[in-house]
């Protein structure tokens, strides 16, 4: 950081220096979405809370869950689930020694991004016929 | 803490394959049960089926957040925060855990 400046050592290029790739994006994806499920799996902790203890809270958080926003939420919450399963799979199949060459593991960033969002889509619609909603 | 680095990278593999098929079953369990009523989301969290995959996806869920977390946090952050928000990423880690369990214990044998 600021004290490379003052010391010899050499700098590795920084965020904005990298040309875009899509092995990059996947990694910068892997850890957003994280993020997102660190929020995710708190909010799961207060909605069994909720349940748990008869809160009348319950009855917000279902309305939340329900209106559109909610909704907004809820799938990003899973796509971003399917996207972490998948690429993990792909962290895997790497920590075995496997899928390094370049054009591998650039399709394998694409095939993550396209299996994520197929299975968030069927995940979604399949909640919503076992609601009744759609 | 150089020391603890393998076992920690071990942790965060081992937690990943268990909750391949956690999350995937959790996935398809919840969704349909986010905004149903009370008595219909208690009813699903009831059955043992679920309520012990469910506490297992949490736990487990937990301490590969806390790890994952972890590494952002050593990676982004150089000053005296580092240690703090380490604390802390432990404290929330164990908060949700025990949130979670307390939880589906009251489902399960309270009221």
């Amino acid at each position: 950081m600021a004290q490379g400046a003052l010391s010899d050592k050499p700098l590795s290029p920084h965020l904005q220096i990298w040309r875009f790739t899509v092995t990059m994006a996947a990694s910068i994806t892997h850890r957003g979405t994280g993020v997102v499920l660190y929020g995710g799996t708190a909010l799961l902790a207060g909605w069994l809370l909720a349940i748990g203890m008869n809160a009348p809270i319950y009855s917000a958080i279902a309305g939340f869950v329900n209106s559109p926003i909610g909704f907004i939420v809820i799938a990003g919450y899973i796509w971003s689930l399917c996207f972490h399963l998948f690429n993990g799979l792909r962290h895997l199949y790497w920590d075995a020694g496997r899928g390094f060459a370049v054009g591998m593991a650039k399709m394998t960033a694409w095939l993550v991004y396209l299996a994520a969002t197929i299975l968030a889509i069927i995940i979604i619609w399949a909640g919503m016929i076992s609601k009744g909603v759609s | 803490m150089s020391s603890k680095g393998t076992p920690t990278f071990v942790i965060q593999r081992a937690t990943a394959v268990l909750l391949i098929p956690l999350a995937a079953w959790f996935m398809i369990g919840i969704v349909s049960n986010l905004g149903a009523e009370p008595a219909v989301a208690r009813e699903w969290i009831e059955n043992p089926l679920n309520a012990i995959p469910l506490a297992a996806f949490v736990i487990i869920a937990a301490w590969h957040m806390r790890i994952g977390m972890g590494e952002i946090i050593i990676d982004y952050i150089h000053s005296w925060m580092k240690d703090v928000l380490l604390f802390l990423n432990w404290i929330a880690a164990l908060g949700l855990i025990s949130a979670a369990v307390y939880a589906l214990y009251a489902i399960y044998f309270v009221s």
